[in-house]
């Protein structure tokens, strides 16, 4: 929330060092414009993050999380980005079924060679989320609480 | 948050001088940079901590430059507040950092080169030349490679002469064992410290050897296509075989009144998109050769595109000059090839289209040679799983960065050279033989290595054995340790943290990136 | 039954004759009607208070972790798959144990069961083949067995322990056996509905739950020196009864779940609040089986799902810009 009082989202992204991070990196390098609403967390390896980074994302009233590392066969740690494939694809199964809207959290593959592939990937989650609104669902209401949601309608 | 400082350019010598200056004067025990990338500049940095006696793992970047300030140039105010997140993320993960340790080993000072070519051995030479021992290990009966089957290059030069001396030079070497008949059958270690296992001779011997680095230098193959009557027809050859022949039985050449060279056999096309570099000068330099042999014999060059590059270009013109024909063809309109046996003679019948005329044309030959693929022997995917190093697309391996790290491997201490990482020349073979040498005493140079340092570590009373970490880390460096208990190899952990996140049970945590450190950064963004 | 229990209880005698310091992990009569409980036997003489008959709904396998000695274990099917995972997860090795499978006909639902006594008190009951007769404290009611089994056990794939050292009794016939491949018929309808209304739907279902942790002890595949949920540093799941915490409980433990449970029930059967809580593990059973072919508890030799991977695994579900 921001004095203007117009919602603007503020999503989470988890980016692999070697790949995702670099490929970002490449973006500025070469002044790609995109949305200014993803905080990035470096991380060295998609296989780092726990599914747990995830749902305390979306518990701190994140309105987004987006998880990026390097592409199946190019891992700088040879499978991490396959293991990590595994927990993604039933982590993100398992958030819809109970209800967070698709698309909050999302998964890519960005290699370091891909500045302009990561553009497009931000673009594309951000353009998503800002339909679905401000995060509601598994965020934290501690009544008068910083995380209460009825505060900031 | 004791002290802040702007800087116009932090990484300059000066400004790492105060900032060194700076912790030890105000005691400072943590440092946030807020900047361009830590991919780039965060040795510049750890630098600082360090001449100011200040652990280098005491520090944190935050990237507002690539990030931040040149990808929204037009939203100054939403990317200020960007950064001051992105600052917030840093500072909150920095309360937390904890001073990190490198441990320290002694390595073997031996190398083992596999392959016994061009590249293999001048790799072992070179190396030899600077004082180490080194294990050769060939899979065939004898050493030399694919080049034994090369008499000569484009520019003249002898090779079996040149391959002769290089093979002596390495037998008279007293640092160099050479082992033939050697068969791989396990390698393990990391790098200062691998063992590999191989059978040798006719007897099959299993031999241990210990290692500090490994080259690979298997080389490639000439591709026996399934094309162009090829192994149907005994007058269709590939270059290679063509070179035997002129060596061999020139008589035969001699006869010949007609030979055509069709370039591209196997090579840039869907199954193989790559061009295999070489063929384009062996078959001018096999041209020239029936020319000189036979100078009323009529050659055609059925090519794609002629990539004589550099100084090759000469022989190019040349073999254009002696009255060589080269002829154009598009991949959507390969030539066609008949045995033919007409008045009395038996011949071969090409047929390609001539593209400035626009005509259809009859070439009646004696002799076909194919300028076929270089292929990665099939050796290739079981040594690079049991080296645990990647393949590229087309079965060659692949190095570490194409321009940054050419003939590294991903993984430390391992190198290669030659035609195993693709198609070349034997002086672009040598020059990166040389190369793996010199990249591999960055390594045997030094007395030991570090290893450790932001890798995994496990709270051993969380840890139920279960045996999730074991399986899932891609070095195997976490295993069942007494009581069943998991155990960190700090020397093979590259700190991915794939262990981390699969324990269940909390029991495991990654030095530098903790579950802590990355809860603090999630939750200093508050929604 | 009684045939049954007795060869129970000669298979159990036979292994403590067999050695020293051995334990038999069985059923006993619980305290009320309509309830067994396990017991654990030492002594030959104990051996007569093993009971096997439809109340037997505990999923004996919890109590295997890190227990030493020899020890003979009387398990059901769910039972067996639950102790497959244990094996594979060096919690118990497999000559530790001599494994007595019974063949399972369905547990009954004690609450089921007490919904339809028309505010009557059970007093006793009395197990056939294919009912129940429950003496009230007014009246006698007779209950058609099958309808009142535990929900789980209605898609129950395999009923007969897929393990053992000694294979005793007969799946009935008569009672609905579910395709041994899950077809999970039973999550088509909430899966159709629409997002909110799922939403909706745990929200009602969560906010009963008061965490008391019943569900993650009864749960044999929870095993951890230390759970997440009692971690501090950081602490990943809140203490307090707020949705989203209680969220976060179980989907959390629904995900460590993920390729490990065998769907035995032991976590509804242990809730004082009767919340849906197989409803997500069964999401996962079948996301595992879609994605990853895989099936808890089939066979030693199986890598569970989340410590492999396969180069070829699905990416559909990933942002392609």
């Amino acid at each position: 929330m921001n004095e203007s009082g117009q919602w603007k989202p503020k999503i989470i992204a988890f980016l692999c060092n070697w790949c995702s991070y670099a490929g970002a990196d490449l973006a500025g390098t070469s002044r790609i414009q995109y949305p200014p609403n993803i905080r990035v967390v470096r991380v060295p390896c998609s296989g780092r993050i726990d599914p747990f980074f995830i749902l305390a994302s979306l518990q701190n009233g994140l309105d987004g999380v987006l998880v990026s590392g390097c592409h199946p066969g190019e891992c700088h740690y040879l499978s991490g980005n396959y293991s990590a494939r595994r927990k993604f694809a039933l982590l993100k199964g398992l958030l819809e079924y109970v209800g967070v809207e698709e698309g909050r959290v999302q998964f890519s593959w960005v290699s370091a060679s891909e500045g302009v592939r990561f553009a497009k990937v931000i673009e594309e989650v951000t353009s998503h989320i800002k339909t679905l609104g401000p995060a509601k669902i598994l965020v934290k209401n501690i009544p008068g609480g910083s995380f209460d949601v009825s505060a900031h309608p | 948050m004791v002290y802040a400082a702007e800087e116009t350019f932090a990484c300059s010598i000066d400004s790492v001088t105060r900032m060194a200056d700076t912790i030890r004067n105000k005691g400072l025990n943590r440092v946030i940079v807020a900047a361009c990338t830590p991919r780039t500049h965060e040795p510049v940095f750890q630098a600082a901590l360090r001449e100011a006696s200040l652990n280098p793992y005491l520090f944190e970047f935050a990237n507002i430059r690539e990030q931040c300030s040149l990808v929204h140039m037009n939203e100054k105010e939403t990317a200020t507040e960007k950064a001051k997140d992105l600052l917030c993320v840093a500072a909150s993960r920095a309360a937390l950092l904890q001073p990190l340790y490198r441990i320290s080993y002694k390595i073997i000072r031996s190398a083992l080169v596999i392959g016994g070519g061009i590249a293999g051995i001048k790799a072992a030479l070179s190396l030899a030349d600077q004082g180490i021992e080194v294990n050769l290990i060939e899979k065939n009966d004898t050493l030399g490679g694919l080049a034994r089957k090369i008499p000569e290059t484009l520019e003249g030069e002898d090779v079996q002469g040149f391959v002769d001396a290089l093979i002596q030079n390495a037998a008279e070497n007293s640092l160099i064992h050479i082992e033939t008949n050697a068969e791989f059958v396990d390698f393990s270690g990391y790098v200062g410290n691998f063992l590999s296992v191989v059978k040798t001779g006719k007897e099959g011997a299993l031999k241990e050897i210990r290692h500090g680095v490994t080259i690979v230098a298997t080389g490639a193959e000439e591709l026996k296509p399934r094309e162009y009557l090829y192994g149907e027809d005994g007058r269709v050859m590939t270059l290679l075989e063509l070179d035997e022949m002129i060596e061999k039985d020139n008589n035969s050449v001699k006869n010949c009144d007609a030979a055509v060279f069709i370039q591209c056999v196997g090579s840039r096309n869907d199954e193989r998109p790559y061009c295999s570099r070489v063929c384009c000068s062996h078959s001018v330099k096999n041209a020239l050769k029936l020319k000189e042999l036979k100078p009323e014999m009529d050659v055609y060059v059925l090519y794609r595109d002629m990539r004589t590059y550099g100084f090759k270009e000469d022989y190019y013109k040349k073999a254009s000059d002696q009255g060589v024909i080269f002829i154009r063809y598009q991949p959507e309109d390969p030539p066609d090839i008949h045995a033919i046996e007409e008045k009395g003679k038996s011949f071969l019948r090409l047929t390609a289209t001539e593209p400035m005329l626009g005509y259809r044309l009859e070439i009646d030959a004696d002799l076909v040679c194919l300028a076929t693929a270089s292929t990665p022997p099939a050796g290739n995917k079981p040594l690079s799983q049991m080296l645990k190093v990647p393949l590229n697309e087309d079965g060659f391996f692949m190095e570490a960065h194409m321009k940054l790290r050419p003939v590294d491997f991903a993984t430390d201490g391992i190198f290669m050279c030659g035609t195993a990482h693709n198609p070349k020349f034997i002086d672009e073979s040598i020059a990166q033989a040389e190369a793996a040498a010199s990249r591999a005493m960055t390594i045997l140079a030094k007395d030991e290595l570090t290893a450790g340092g932001p890798v995994s570590q496990v709270t051993t009373w969380k840890c139920s054995g279960c045996g999730v970490c074991w399986t899932v880390c891609p070095y195997q460096a976490i295993s069942c340790g007494e009581d069943g208990i998991s155990k960190v190899n700090e020397a093979l952990c590259k700190g991915c943290g794939v262990c981390v996140s699969s324990c269940r049970s909390g029991a495991l945590d990654l030095r530098g990136v903790s579950n802590e450190q990355t809860w603090s950064a999630i939750r200093a963004l508050l929604g | 039954m009684s045939q049954l229990i007795h060869e129970i209880k000669e298979a159990a005698r036979d292994f403590l004759r067999d050695g020293e310091d051995r334990t038999v992990i069985g059923f006993e009569q619980g305290s009320l009607p309509l309830q067994s409980r396990p017991c654990f036997i030492r002594k030959e003489n104990d051996l007569e208070r093993l009971v096997w008959n439809g109340f037997c709904k505990n999923n004996l396998a919890g109590y295997l972790p890190k227990r030493k000695g020899k020890i003979a274990i009387v398990v059901k099917g769910c039972d067996s798959r639950a102790l497959v995972e244990l094996i594979k997860e060096n919690q118990i090795t497999r000559d530790q144990l001599v494994i007595i499978g019974v063949a399972c006909n369905g547990m009954i639902d004690r609450n089921k069961i007490e919904a339809d006594m028309d505010g009557e008190s059970i007093v006793d009951v009395e197990e056939g083949e294919d009912v129940l007769t429950i003496k009230g404290t007014n009246s006698s009611k007779v209950f058609d067995r099958k309808e009142y089994l535990y929900d789980h056990c209605k898609v129950c794939t395999n009923p007969v322990p897929v393990i053992h050292d000694i294979l005793l009794g007969q799946r009935d016939s008569n009672t609905p056996q579910a395709p041994v491949n899950d077809t999970f018929s039973d999550l088509e309808d909430f899966s159709a509905l629409d997002g909110k209304e799922r939403w909706k739907y745990f929200t009602e279902e969560m906010n009963k739950c008061i965490r008391c942790y019943a569900c993650r002890n009864a749960c044999p595949m929870c095993y951890c020196p230390e759970c997440f949920v009692d971690a501090s540093r950081p602490q990943w799941v809140g203490k307090s009864t707020d949705l989203s915490d209680t969220m976060i409980f179980h989907l959390m433990r629904a995900f460590h779940l993920a390729g490990r449970c065998v769907g035995c029930g032991a976590c509804e059967q242990a809730c004082p609040m009767g919340v849906d809580i197989r409803k997500l593990n069964r999401r996962l059973q079948k996301d595992v089986m879609d994605l990853f072919h895989y099936k808890a508890g089939c066979n030693l030799e199986e890598k569970t799902p989340l410590a492999t991977f396969r180069t070829d695994d699905s990416d559909s579900f990933m942002v392609e810009p």
